[in-house]
């Protein structure tokens, strides 16, 4: 973890050109330029709005739109930054093969340039709570904490996975596949407090709810999702146990995850 | 202590496609069973390589396709990891394989000198100082706002070459980068490198096909063969012995497919052959001997004003010298049959090494080729030369003198003539 911190310390001023080749290339033909970033959650906050209206969703008198779009920040920001840098070894194949800098890089610069794309995210979100005159409280504070668990878990993610897409590129094909099954395991679309109702007090699936629940609780999305909530629309602290199982999970994985990638990186060149 | 060190170098490649999954389940069934598994096909690319490199020496690395030589940078630049053995490297390492590997076509000219410069680990800061003096260099002050997209692969390559060297490193990998743009920029890029080897005194390490330009600017060069050293130390044995390989190599193929001649029809060449002094048939010539070199040629149909030509060329077609029979030899009418014509050369200035023939034939007023055949026959110089002659291809009859003592009869005679 230390030496995580330490590469991104030494090597940030690549990170920094590597982070802004990415942005400049990506919409440098396009009219509408990084605009094109944000759309993606934007059009979804839209279409989920339109569906709950068939639907019906508890939202605990706060308007939907609001309550997906905080979900949509952090959760469109994972699945981008993990997509991207389960492929950033692939698609850097001609740097690999030429130049050495710790791989390690190749996956932080994707989710550094997707960190660009969510502070225009967060411009809009600005723009509506301001529209629904919601204010932020103090809470609000923990917004660069989550941030933060969002990226290493993302990262924890991208590193096992670049590592083993550069030996079996059906890793680069299932994890989207693999993203969008996760999003529905997590509380997008709906709120995490409808799925507590269901198990926690209903009691739904028996004996097995709290079971249930506390697995459902390792998805570490969940934590991160509902923390955005609470902390930004609802102004209140964030939901420790809903977050604990993730952390502890996301914790002892990673340090497996950035093991196997330092361990894979010594024959990237010879593979890829 | 040496700069660089490598051990025992070995790097194996599997032969062959990754192994399915199939393969691979199969595989890890037959470990569990402690049956032998089906092992891929291993190639040595690299096999047991051990030298040692010293600060401030300039280091060729020749070989053929294939000997390992881009191997063993990758693996100097800690790119790829070794089998077998150690790679040791005290310094900072500027790998220069393959200019322009970090150019994007989609940025401008100046916004990939950052980013290259970021990718070799140069500071911005620096890249910012150094910035008028790259583009200086790279020619392409006009361009340096346009896409790289829109680049020839000519200017691309400049940019990247001028990028590359303006990095600050101990050493510094070269692999063929200077066969790149026009002659003038070839020239540029050769002082360039030349600046850095003498006068800063770095650490270079060079893999060249171009043997010429590894003997002037390497102290010392080793051959690679079938990832083996083949042959290491002073450059000019190493690269001789280079030469004698290719040139073996290039006579057998040679020998096998016939030589590409043009011609009319109305004449032809039957044979070739050198005589010695005391007019013995000979493969091989003698360095500073006399020797006459014999055509036999039939004519199968009348010819008048016959001019005949010859020259000398190198394997890899650098012409020599050439020498034709006009004012010297008048033929006015050449009659139907077979005649032999030679030419006698006094005192073979060639240094001994392997060469090969031209020869041409011209016929009437306007000079028209009705033969002209290279490669016709390689032959070996042998001999020994005076250690006043090194290099080149030549032996130059020249002596040294100083001007204010008193010598006489200090002829100086040029030789250079065929």
């Amino acid at each position: 973890m230390l030496k995580i911190i330490n590469n991104l310390y030494s090597y940030r001023e690549l990170i920094v050109a590597l982070t802004w080749k990415n942005i400049v290339v990506r919409y440098k033909q396009a009219y509408l330029g990084i605009l094109w970033a944000v759309l993606k959650p934007v059009l979804l906050m839209l279409v989920f709005t339109v569906v709950k209206s068939f639907v019906g969703i508890e939202t605990d008198g706060l308007p939907y739109p609001l309550i997906t779009f905080a979900a949509l920040i952090p959760w469109v920001f994972f699945q981008e930054s993990v997509s991207e840098g389960v492929n950033s070894i692939t698609s850097n194949a001609p740097l690999i093969k030429k130049i050495y800098f710790p791989r390690e890089v190749f996956p932080l610069t994707a989710m550094v340039t997707k960190l660009v794309e969510l502070t225009i995210s967060f411009i809009i979100l600005m723009a509506m709570m301001i529209y629904y005159q919601i204010l932020p409280s103090i809470y609000t504070l923990w917004i660069p904490a989550f941030i933060l668990y969002t990226m290493i878990v993302a990262l924890t993610i991208s590193f096992f996975g670049a590592a083993m897409n550069v030996y079996y590129r059906d890793i680069g094909q299932a994890i989207p596949i693999a993203l969008s099954l996760l999003m529905y395991g997590s509380p997008v679309i709906y709120p995490l407090s409808l799925v507590q109702k269901k198990l926690l007090v209903e009691q739904a699936a028996g004996v097995w709810s709290e079971k249930l629940y506390t697995l459902y609780t390792l998805n570490p999305l969940v934590g991160i999702i509902d923390g955005f909530q609470r902390v930004l629309i609802k102004g209140v602290s964030p939901d420790f146990d809903a977050l604990y199982p993730g952390l502890i999970l996301t914790l002892t994985i990673l340090p497996i995850s950035y093991w196997y990638f330092k361990r894979a990186e010594s024959w990237f060149a010879d593979v890829i | 202590m040496a700069i660089i060190e490598v051990n025992h170098l070995t790097k194996e490649y599997q032969l062959g496609h990754l192994t399915s999954l199939k393969e691979t389940a199969l595989n890890t069934l037959r470990r569990l069973t402690f049956r032998p598994t089906r092992e891929r096909e291993k190639f040595k690319a690299l096999d047991d390589v051990n030298f040692h490199i010293e600060e401030g020496e300039v280091i060729g690395i020749i070989g053929h396709n294939g000997a390992g030589k881009s191997t063993l940078l990758k693996h100097l630049a800690n790119i790829s990891k070794p089998t077998k053995g150690e790679v040791i490297v005290r310094g900072s390492v500027a790998p220069l394989i393959e200019v322009g590997a970090g150019v994007n076509p989609e940025l401008t000219g100046r916004e990939n000198i950052f980013l290259n410069g970021a990718i070799l680990g140069i500071p911005k800061r620096i890249i910012k100082q150094k910035l008028d003096e790259i583009i200086e260099f790279s020619e392409l002050e006009q361009f340096i706002d346009t896409p790289v997209k829109r680049y020839s692969s000519g200017m691309t390559v400049k940019l990247g070459f001028s990028i590359a060297t303006s990095m600050e490193a101990d050493i510094l990998i070269v692999d063929e980068v200077l066969a790149v743009g026009d002659l003038a920029f070839q020239r540029k890029c050769f002082d360039r490198m030349e600046e850095l080897i003498k006068r800063q005194g770095k650490t270079v390490l060079l893999v060249s096909h171009n043997i010429r330009q590894i003997q002037r600017l390497c102290n010392r060069v080793i051959l690679l063969d079938h990832g083996k050293i083949g042959m290491e130390g002073d450059p000019k044995r190493v690269c001789d012995n280079f030469y004698e390989q290719n040139d073996i190599k290039i006579k057998n193929n040679i020998d096998q497919t016939q030589t590409r001649t043009i011609g009319s029809g109305e004449i032809e060449l039957v044979g070739l052959y050198f005589l010695d002094t005391s007019d013995q048939k000979v493969e091989n010539l003698t360095y500073n001997q006399n020797c006459s070199i014999h055509f036999k040629i039939r004519v199968l149909e009348k010819l008048d004003e016959v001019t005949f030509g010859f020259g000398f060329h190198t394997t890899d077609f650098l012409y020599l010298t050439t020498h034709n029979s006009e004012e010297q030899l008048k033929i006015n009418n050449l009659p139907p049959g077979e005649h032999v014509i030679s030419c006698k050369i006094k005192k073979l200035p060639l240094m001994p090494g392997i060469y090969t023939i031209r020869f041409g034939i011209t016929s009437g007023q306007a000079a028209r080729t009705v033969y002209y055949g290279e490669s016709l026959k390689h032959f070996q110089i042998v001999g020994s030369v005076p250690i006043t002659i090194r290099d080149g291809f030549f032996a130059l009859d020249a002596l040294w003198i100083q001007e204010n003592n008193k010598v006489t009869d200090a002829k100086v005679n040029s030789t250079v003539q065929a």
